[in-house]
Order: C-alpha cells, then sequence, then structure tokens
C-alpha cells in the first residue's frame, strides 16, 4: 500500500513537522479534525491488522484524558471571567476546560500521528533510510540496530531470573531498603548478560569486515522518489486546511504564552 | 564517533533498549503517583529517566555517551509505543544534553558521584524548562510549579545520579565490563 | 606450490588483567585446502587465538600481542581494518550474538556491504550462499533454531568467500542431533568449495573423520602438539584427556577399561570382548512423591499425567521446544498449570506455602547466573538460610559443608559472576541442596560445560541421589541418561510420549523422529551384533 511504500526519512520528517505545528495550537477543534484525517488516512493507505491499531490507541486515549483531567484540576484559576461550565457535577471556567480539552486532543493528535509511522514502517527499512538519506554514521545505527534484536532476548532473560529470583525465596521483599535490593538484584544478571551478549555481537560484526566506514553499498537501497513528496503535500496541506476551517469558524487559537 | 569503539556503541545501544522498557514500565508507575499527589506524581520519580545518559556516560566514559544513549533510549520508547509519540524523541535528546553538559562541565575528566548526581540535577534542569513550554505548566500555580521543579531536581539528583552509580559499581563487580573504562578503573583500584 | 595461507611465528599474547600470557611462543603455518583442528582445555586461549588470526587483535586488545601472524604472506597488522574479512572468515560459538539484522537475508547481504559489493553481484551471492547451507526458504532469524542459526552464521562468512574458515566452538551450543547436521553440512561444503578449515573445539566427537591435522594447545597457553590427528590420538589419548579434552565416547573408554593403545577412535571399532552389560537399574522403591494430573498449560503442554516417585532419577528428553521446560517448571511449581493439578506428598501445590516449597523442591536453572542474588560465593549460599531463621552456628555449619561437598570451598569470598563455567554451575546446585530439598530439577545441567565440570556435578549429583534425594533433570545427552537414570520422560510438541526405563526406549525404532539418538553404549553393543551377522547382509 501506498504508506508503506513512501520514503522512511521522507515520513518520519513529515510527521515530526505536523507535530511540530500542531504543539503550537491551543485550540480543541484543529486537533479533532486533523485526528480524524491521520486516522482516515492510516487505515486508507495502509495494510495492517486493525484490531492491533485499537489495542495501541485506547491506552493513548486514557492518558489523554488523564492530560485533560489533572490540567482542569491543578490549573491556575486566576483568569476566570468568561463563565463557568458544569463538568461531572463540578463547576470548572469554560476557559480551563477549552485548554484543558486543547493538551488532551493535542497528545491524542500527537498519537495518531506516531501510529501512522509504526503501523506502516519497517523499522530496518526506516534505520536504512537514515544512514542513506540524512547521513547517519552507519556505526550507530548498525549499533543500534543490533541492540535493538535484543528487545525479545531480553524478555525471555526477565522471565527466567524472575522465576529464577522465585526459587530463590526473594520475591516478597518486607522493608523499603530490601525492594530497592531486589531491583538491582535483577538489574544484575539482566544487565550483565546483555552487556556481554553485546560485545560477542560487535566482535561478530567487525569479523565480517564493518569497520563503520560511511563508504558501502546497499543492499537495499533506499531512494527519495518524485512520488515520495506527495506524502508531506498532503498531510502539510490538510493541516494547513484544517487551521483554515477553525479559523473560519473563530475556534482558533495559537500559542501566544497563555501557558 | 570515531574514537568510540564498535562495543562501545553496541553496549550502549543495548542499555538504550534496556532502559527504554524500564521507561516505559515506569509509566503507570507515575500514573499512579500523579493520582495521589498531581502533576508532581511524575517529578518524584522523574529521575528514573535520565538513569541510562548518567549509567552509559559512567561506565564509557567517551563524550556523547550521555546524549546518544537518552536519545536511543527515547527512539526505542517511540518504536515500541510510547504515549507521547515523536515528541518524545525531543525530550529524550534534552534530558540526554541536559546530562552530558554535566560531563562537559568536567571535560569529561571526572566521574565521581558529584559529577554523576550533577548530570542528573542537569538533565532535570533540561528537561523541566522543556516541560514548562510543552506540558502547559504554567496553567499551574507558581508554588506548584516550584515544587515540581525542586522534585525533579532531587529526583534527578538521587535516582539517576546515586542510584545510577550504585547499580554500574555493582556491574563492575561482575567483570563484564572489564573492557570499558569503569571496569578498567575498577581492575586499577582491586590491583593498587 | 602450495603457499601459507597463515603463518604464525612466536606469537606471545598478555591481557591486562592476567599477570601469565594467554598464548605463550606459538609457531604454526597452514598451506591452502588443509584442515586443522586446534585442541586446548577450556580457558587455554583458544578463542584468543582467532581474534589473532583474524586481525581483530591488536587492534582491540587490552593487552600485549608479540610475534608475528601472516595471512597470505602479509602481516596482519598491515592489512586496512575490514579488509580482513575477505581472507579469513570467523563463526562463532554462540548462536544468539553474531547478528545485527532481522532477516537472514539482510544479515548475509551485510558482509558484502561491509566488503563494498556491487548491489548486483551482491543479490546472486547471497542467494548462492543460502543454498549451500540449505537456508534459503527462511526468513527471520529469531524463528531459527540454534542449529539453524549456526548455518545462517556460516553463510555469512561463506558469502564473502573467504579463503581461511575458522569456526570457533561452532558446536558447543547446540543440542547432539543438530550437532552433528553441522558437521555433516561442513563436509559437504569441503567438498564443494575450496577453503581452508581451521576448528578449534574441546569436543572431539564427530570431527574425526573431517580433519586430519590437530594442534594442542596446553593451559598455559603453549603449543603442545602439532601433527597428524588420528595416529596421535591412539597412542597419546591419556594425556589428552588429562588436559581436560573431550574424546570420542571409543577412546574415552578404551582408557576407562585399561585397553592398551593403538585406542580405538571410532564405535564401530570397538572390541566385541568387553561389551559392558545394560546398567543396574533400582525399581522406584520409595513412595509417590510427585503426582501431575490432566495438566495443560498454554498451548504448550497437553494431557500430562505422570508420577514421581521418591529415589527415582528421571531423565526429560525431547527436541527443542517440544516443551521440557515448561512441564519441568510446572511440575516444580514455580508456574502454576493452566488446568490440571500437581500434588506434592498427596497435597496440591496451590496450598502449599512458598517457603515449605522451596524447602522441598529445588530447581537449577539453565543459566546459573540467572540464580544469583549476592555478590559473594558464601552469601549465595548462606542466603536462604539466613532468611529461614536459622541460629547462626547452625548455618555456618551447612553453608560451610555444602561448599565443601560441592567443592567451593577456598571460593568464599569470589563474586559468583567471576566463577569459571563449572564453579558457577556447581553453586546454582549448592543454593538449592542447602535447605536439603529431597527433590531436585536441572535444567541441562551439563549444557556448555567442558567434561571436567561434567564428571564433577554428575558425581556430586550422584552422591546426592544415593543420600535419596530425587533427581529430574533435563538432558540432550544420552549418555548421561543410559548411566544414571532410573526413568526418561520423552516430550513431543507438548505431549510425555514415552514414560519407562532407559532400556525400553532405546528399543524403539522411532528415537529419530524425536530427535533422539541411541547412547554410544547402545551404539556399540548394536555394532558388535551387526559384526556377528551373517555376510549375505548388504551393507
Amino acid at each position: 500500500m501506498f504508506l508503506h511504500n513512501v520514503n522512511p526519512t521522507v515520513k518520519a520528517l513529515t510527521i515530526i513537522g505536523t507535530v511540530f505545528l500542531l504543539a503550537f495550537v491551543f485550540d480543541p477543534v484543529t486537533p479533532v479534525l486533523y485526528i480524524v484525517w491521520t486516522v482516515i488516512v492510516t487505515f486508507l493507505f495502509g495494510t495492517f491488522k486493525k484490531r492491533y491499531y485499537l489495542y495501541y490507541f485506547i491506552p493513548f486515549t486514557l492518558f489523554a484524558f488523564g492530560m485533560f483531567w489533572t490540567t482542569i484540576v491543578f490549573s491556575d484559576t486566576a483568569s476566570g471571567t468568561t463563565g463557568t461550565v458544569s463538568f461531572l457535577g463540578m463547576e470548572f471556567p469554560t476557559e480551563d476546560i477549552w485548554t484543558a480539552a486543547a493538551l488532551g486532543l493535542r497528545v491524542l493528535a500527537f498519537a495518531s500521528l506516531s501510529l501512522l509511522f509504526l503501523f506502516t514502517t519497517n523499522m530496518v527499512h526506516f534505520i536504512l533510510s537514515l544512514i542513506q538519506q540524512l547521513k547517519l554514521p552507519p556505526k550507530i545505527a548498525y549499533g543500534v540496530m543490533a541492540g535493538y534484536r535484543f528487545l525479545p532476548m531480553l524478555k525471555t532473560e526477565f522471565q527466567q531470573i524472575r522465576a529464577a529470583h522465585r526459587i530463590r525465596g526473594v520475591n516478597r521483599p518486607d522493608s523499603w531498603k530490601e525492594k530497592l535490593l531486589q531491583y538491582q538484584r535483577f538489574a544484575i544478571p539482566l544487565l550483565a548478560g546483555a552487556i556481554r551478549k553485546a560485545e560477542r555481537t560487535a566482535i561478530a560484526m567487525e569479523s565480517k569486515g564493518f569497520t563503520g566506514a560511511k563508504e558501502r553499498t546497499f543492499y537495499r537501497p533506499m531512494k527519495v522518489r518524485r512520488k515520495d513528496w506527495l506524502f508531506p503535500v498532503m498531510m502539510f496541506g490538510m493541516l494547513g486546511v484544517t487551521i483554515a476551517f477553525s479559523l473560519y469558524f473563530g475556534y482558533f487559537s495559537w500559542y501566544d504564552g497563555q501557558l | 564517533m570515531n574514537n568510540w569503539k564498535l562495543k562501545e556503541i553496541v553496549v550502549m545501544s543495548v542499555l538504550s533498549v534496556v532502559f527504554a522498557v524500564v521507561y516505559l514500565a515506569f509509566l503507570p508507575v507515575g500514573k499512579i503517583l500523579v493520582g495521589f499527589f498531581g502533576p508532581i506524581g511524575y517529578d518524584l520519580i522523574f529521575g528514573i529517566w535520565f538513569i541510562v545518559s548518567i549509567i552509559t556516560a559512567y561506565i564509557i566514559r567517551k563524550p556523547g555517551a550521555a546524549f546518544l544513549s537518552e536519545t536511543i533510549a527515547a527512539a526505542v520508547e517511540v518504536l515500541l509505543g510510547n504515549a507521547v509519540g515523536p515528541m518524545l524523541l525531543v525530550s529524550g535528546m534534552i534530558q540526554g544534553l541536559g546530562a552530558e553538559s554535566a560531563f562537559a562541565m568536567t571535560r569529561y575528566k571526572r566521574y565521581d558521584l558529584f559529577t554523576l548526581m550533577l548530570a542528573g540535577v542537569m538533565a532535570a534542569v533540561f528537561s523541566f524548562v522543556w516541560g514548562y513550554f510543552l506540558s502547559g505548566f504554567a496553567a499551574l500555580s507558581t508554588g506548584y510549579v516550584l515544587a515540581m521543579f525542586i522534585a525533579r531536581i532531587i529526583s534527578g539528583a538521587i535516582i539517576s545520579g546515586v542510584a545510577g552509580k550504585v547499580l554500574s559499581d555493582a556491574l563492575a563487580k561482575t567483570g563484564v565490563l572489564s573492557s570499558f573504562a569503569l571496569g578498567k578503573e575498577y581492575r586499577r583500584k582491586r590491583a593498587a | 606450490m602450495s603457499q601459507d595461507v597463515i603463518r604464525v611465528e612466536n606469537l606471545t599474547l598478555h591481557y591486562e588483567e592476567r599477570k601469565k600470557p594467554v598464548l605463550s611462543r606459538l609457531n604454526f603455518s597452514m598451506e591452502e585446502g588443509e584442515n586443522m583442528l586446534i585442541l586446548g582445555p577450556s580457558g587455554s586461549g583458544k578463542s584468543s587465538l582467532t581474534h589473532c588470526l583474524n586481525g581483530l587483535y591488536p587492534r582491540e586488545l587490552d593487552g600485549s600481542m608479540d610475534g608475528e601472524v601472516y595471512v597470505q604472506g602479509r602481516r596482519t597488522v598491515s592489512y586496512p581494518a575490514g579488509e580482513m574479512a575477505q581472507h579469513v572468515g570467523v563463526v562463532f560459538q554462540d548462536p544468539e550474538t553474531q547478528f545485527c539484522m532481522i532477516t537472514v537475508e539482510d544479515e548475509v547481504a551485510f558482509g558484502l556491504e561491509n566488503l563494498n559489493t556491487p548491489y548486483e553481484s551482491m543479490v546472486e551471492k547471497v542467494e548462492k550462499a543460502l543454498s549451500w547451507v540449505g537456508m534459503e526458504d527462511y526468513k527471520n532469524i529469531s524463528d531459527l533454531s540454534g542449529g539453524q542459526k549456526q548455518k545462517v552464521a556460516l553463510a555469512c562468512i561463506l558469502a564473502m568467500e573467504p579463503e581461511v574458515l575458522i569456526l570457533d566452538e561452532p558446536t558447543a551450543n547446540l543440542d547432539p542431533v543438530a550437532r552433528k547436521e553441522f558437521i555433516q553440512l561442513l563436509k559437504k561444503l569441503k567438498e564443494e568449495l575450496s577453503f581452508t578449515l581451521l576448528v578449534i573445539e574441546h569436543k572431539l566427537e564427530g570431527w574425526l573423520d573431517l580433519l586430519e591435522r590437530v594442534l594442542i594447545i596446553s593451559e598455559e597457553g603453549e603449543l603442545a602438539y602439532d601433527g597428524p590427528l588420528h595416529d596421535h590420538l591412539k597412542t597419546y589419548a591419556r594425556e589428552i584427556h588429562e588436559m581436560g579434552i573431550q574424546l570420542p565416547y571409543a577412546t574415552r573408554t578404551a582408557l576407562e577399561r585399561g585397553w592398551t593403545p593403538p585406542y580405538p577412535l571410532h564405535i564401530e571399532k570397538m572390541p566385541s570382548a568387553d561389551l559392558p552389560a545394560n546398567p543396574h537399574r533400582e525399581e522406584p522403591a520409595g513412595e509417590v512423591l510427585l503426582k501431575a494430573e490432566d495438566v495443560h498449560w498454554k498451548s504448550i503442554l497437553r494431557n500430562i499425567n505422570v508420577t514421581f516417585h521418591e529415589g527415582e532419577w528421571v531423565a526429560i528428553v525431547g527436541e527443542n521446544g517440544s516443551g521440557k521446560s515448561s512441564l519441568s517448571r510446572i511440575l516444580a511449581g514455580i508456574q502454576p498449570p493452566g488446568k490440571g493439578t500437581v500434588s506434592l506428598h498427596g497435597r496440591s501445590l496451590k496450598k502449599w506455602k512458598e517457603n515449605d516449597l522451596r524447602q522441598e523442591i529445588g530447581y537449577v536453572f539453565q543459566n546459573p547466573e540467572h540464580q544469583f542474588i549476592t555478590d559473594a560465593v558464601y552469601d549465595e549460599v548462606a542466603f536462604s538460610l539466613q532468611h529461614a531463621g536459622m541460629k547462626e552456628a547452625e548455618w555456618t555449619r551447612i553453608v560451610e559443608e555444602t561448599l565443601k561437598f560441592c567443592r567451593l570451598d577456598g571460593l568464599e569470598d569470589q563474586h559468583p559472576f567471576l566463577l569459571s563455567q563449572g564453579q558457577k554451575r556447581r553453586l546454582s546446585v549448592a543454593t538449592m541442596i542447602v535447605e536439603d530439598q529431597g527433590m531436585l530439577f536441572l535444567d541441562e545441567p551439563t549444557f556448555g560445560q567442558d567434561e571436567k565440570s561434567t564428571s564433577d556435578l554428575m558425581s556430586l549429583l550422584k552422591e546426592k541421589h544415593e543420600n535419596g534425594t530425587t533427581i529430574v533433570m533435563i538432558t540432550h545427552d544420552m549418555e548421561l541418561v543410559d548411566k544414571y537414570a532410573t526413568k526418561v520422560l520423552v516430550m513431543n510438541e507438548g505431549e510425555i510420549t514415552f514414560d519407562g526405563q532407559p532400556e525400553r526406549l532405546w528399543s524403539r525404532s522411532d528415537l529419530a523422529d524425536h530427535h533422539l539418538e541411541l547412547p554410544p553404549r547402545e551404539q556399540w553393543k548394536r555394532s558388535v551384533l551387526k559384526r556377528k551377522e551373517p555376510a549375505y547382509v548388504s551393507s
């Protein structure tokens, strides 16, 4: 599908660019519209298991609501001049609700954008593209890739250590000190194993002739093609349209030091 | 980057991956604390989110270690699906820069407890300033914001500085760091 | 005229942290196309030699390297970094740590990219290398078994077409069947391709047919022998054995029985006269100790019904991923079953208090380091006693006894992580027997251990067993099963497909389907029987 074929660097920069712009928007309407747009684009032009998207999206929603709620409860109530709104049986200044909703929805807009990226991008391709397009030093790029591979291995190690400690009877700390000590006991075998493995991996990579030199050929050449630009044009264009819409109906509010 | 050995880079990235997972695991803890104490809840344990930069810098002792490790950890968090999304990457970089600044101040010569705590404090300061603009702390009362700031600084000094050192030292005792700066120092000390 | 591909002159290697040299005044050379085995006890600097030969040292060395190493007539230090990979390729021991990419294809290409191979020929080379090792139909590295990973690691090196191929204990982490397959593959490749082969090992089994020359390095890192492998082994097997090198079964048995040289190297060459009788296996006389009824767990275990009696020594065997570890963990009460019950002394494990249960059942994990929780050997053993609220005088006595029993006395203040592999293993056993647990589970206790530590560990377990401990051990080593077990459980796809005495298992014809092989004693017996068969049986 279209989104999977967009050059990963172009895609990432577009996402970061839109996130950056959205960070300056302080009304709830613009982000809502943009969330709808992003989700539609993701579902229309991406192929992935839709169920997983929901699994990822729900915690974001909770987080966004948390943000909304704390902002209302803990905000500075000095400015309250525009009347109040009743919400969950309590009275809040309209302005605070408005800002809180903007903050919460902004988080959700960020989330939908990053999910668009996560669900339509192969991480290895992304890193390869960073090397080829953004000149990321191969030494870092491949080092990170090697480290990233450790994730599933670390998960099994973690479970094993937990079971092994349980056998030793250390899983029920009875004091604060004991609890802290337990974190350390857990971390040491996990980290020690990981460091040893990392070192061996580095040796294996060097034995295959890896020097970190910038000149290298690529088995998967990543190129920026003309059609890749369609994605940023689409995303930034729509952001412009949304802002225009909000402006037209008088909802729009830009960052001017209100927070 | 040329004076970095590949094994140092791979070890750094593995540490970043491990702590990216730890960072994610502590988010719900933060949320619970926020439930009890309000936004300051996060600040109480904020130091945990700088710890990889301090551990890596302390172990490898090369310019860039603090910044890079924190950045990679943030990137991994984003890839794993963090609730804040790409903005987190920027936060990670800023925290890393904060910690890095402390080591730069000593010209990468001193790696004692004071420097490590200072790195935690600097990471806290940098991240707070960034958070002030990003998350809208200004909506909160000044006294509260000040309390948050102080909590975060203390947390940075203790959790990332002190605990980071304790953890790294315990790791050095296992011998796995023998070809890294910290392991070498540890060996020299034992020999002496 | 053939030229020396590798020449080592007066090589001495020092590590910063050690006073004694790892390698000391080593001299040898290899001709093109030669096949050589390097033998040495663990800790003799064999792997360090690999790093010297492929140019990683002195570049990455914390220490000093004296003498010269020539590859293709040129000093290794004069090669620019990275170029060496075109001449010397290495497959390392650990299948988990040789890759940096996600897919098989990308990994093979990684080496070629490093060599700046143009895109067009890269595609072709990747394909070719994978077809050599028979791994062209696999995608993600993480889905592969250990044996398959080693094949991919081999393909990565072959793709770069080095003149010299070094294999550094390539099968140490593989089960016996995968090990055989890997050696078989090498044999085939050796016929198809031309490369100089250097294998580093501490275990001889399986390599004899492939390698003609042997270089033996002593524990001090000195050259002890350089010459033809077979002849030397036939005469000097005892000396080699005493260095801590694991001999093939035939030769080992010859030494044990005091046969005179020349010693046999293969089971087929073992005499019929000295064939031992089946080991004596006691019937379980004790009471029912542990019982699993209709246990299921996730999609990993199904219909598990099994009973353990006091005084048994049970071996659990089966292919990797057949559910052996999961089963043992559920039996030991570390993991509650999804369905069904496990009961100890007639009482469901669910009703046992964790602390009481731990005093009954010990469990030794595959990786000993996972179980360590303190930073000194003494504290490690004392830990559970101290927490049980015992009097100091009493626990110090027990700790000292246990340390002595596990031959760890004198190491009290060492950090557990700094012990040798064998000591680590014995320490993990020590922590699990210190409370005098009546039942002990061990997950592949001899995995990755050299012969000396294996035999130390087994004699320790034997003594424990004779004193009444019930032992349940997961293993791939059929020789151990044959020697010690009173009962075997075979796991296959989450089910117990065999439960009975070892002899009954050996008589089954479907062993290979379960990734199992006959124990060498049984192979010997069969080979003797075969020899007696009339000549009309065509071979």
